[in-house]
């Protein structure tokens, strides 16, 4: 597994959590044990894709990546290493 | 409003085609119980709901359902890449392959169009929760229907992980029920519909 690999799946892991924490808190929005660990996903969510995202690429459009050419290159997500072979 | 985010909800790296399984799995794209009804379900749904939980909680499952329809898109693009017209026919997808070649099409296992006559919007708090626990239900059907012709592992991974969505989903709902029953009349849930009629 490669570099970028490695970080993608840990930022999936991340977003993983705090989307399954997100939607929880949407029918129990009184639990503060949640939202403390919601707050704590997002924080380390946010670091890796930052770092990601220097490193590798948009995921999102920001002030950061703004770079049309970054954002229109391959692979989008429905490709992989397969893709142009 | 939405925002894309250039990734996957869960990875899909699928290296050998074989498109008789993406004919069968196509049904959770455009089919009765696929990814793409669920979004326009609960996304309609939603408007007339009266309680903030379940405003919250049909917006945020319709959108997840929309990055679960970006998966079984890549799961079919990917089944069916590199095609001969030997396999194509072999598979029995040349029927697909006419009227689509190997785009992606929302339709059903059968080649059925995707159509909204499989999803309702009854503007009714039980009605349309009972609708959606129901939902979730046979989507997971189908995806264990799925994996009983599956063999490949790099299928059945993100099909298991959209399986065990269907799971989580059928929870939240349930919640979701009783967020509204606690919000109604205990001797009678079906006194008024509070989507609808001046409250009591």
């Amino acid at each position: 597994m490669s570099e970028q690999e490695r970080m993608m799946r840990r930022i999936n892991a991340y977003q993983f959590a705090l989307w399954e924490l997100h939607i929880y808190l949407d029918t129990h929005p009184n639990d503060c044990k949640a939202a403390e660990k919601h707050a704590e996903y997002s924080k380390m969510l946010a670091e890796m894709t930052e770092e990601y995202e220097s490193k590798y690429g948009p995921i999102h459009e920001n002030p950061n990546t703004a770079n049309r050419w970054a954002w229109i290159a391959d692979p989008w997500p429905w490709e992989n290493e397969e893709e142009g072979q | 409003m939405w925002t894309y985010e250039k990734k996957l909800q869960y990875p899909v790296n699928i290296k050998n085609p074989n498109p008789a399984l993406a004919k069968l799995i196509i049904a959770q794209y455009g089919g009765p119980d696929g990814e793409l009804g669920a979004s326009i379900r609960y996304l309609s749904q939603r408007y007339t709901m009266p309680y903030p939980e379940l405003k919250a909680i049909l917006t945020d499952i319709g959108t997840e359902e929309l990055a679960h329809l970006e998966m079984i898109g890549t799961i079919v693009y990917q089944l069916t890449r590199n095609l001969t017209p030997e396999q194509i026919k072999q598979a029995g997808f040349d029927a697909y392959f006419v009227n689509h070649t190997t785009g992606i099409y929302p339709a059903d296992a059968s080649g059925m169009p995707f159509t909204a006559a499989a999803l309702q919007v009854k503007g009714d708090s039980i009605s349309d929760i009972h609708e959606d626990l129901a939902a979730e239900q046979k989507a997971r059907t189908t995806y264990d229907n799925i994996l009983r012709f599956a063999d490949d592992p790099d299928v059945r991974d993100p099909i298991k992980f959209l399986r065990a969505r269907e799971v989580v989903h059928y929870q939240r709902f349930g919640e979701g029920l009783r967020i509204i029953t606690d919000n109604m009349d205990s001797k009678n849930f079906y006194a008024f519909n509070p989507q609808f009629d001046p409250k009591k």
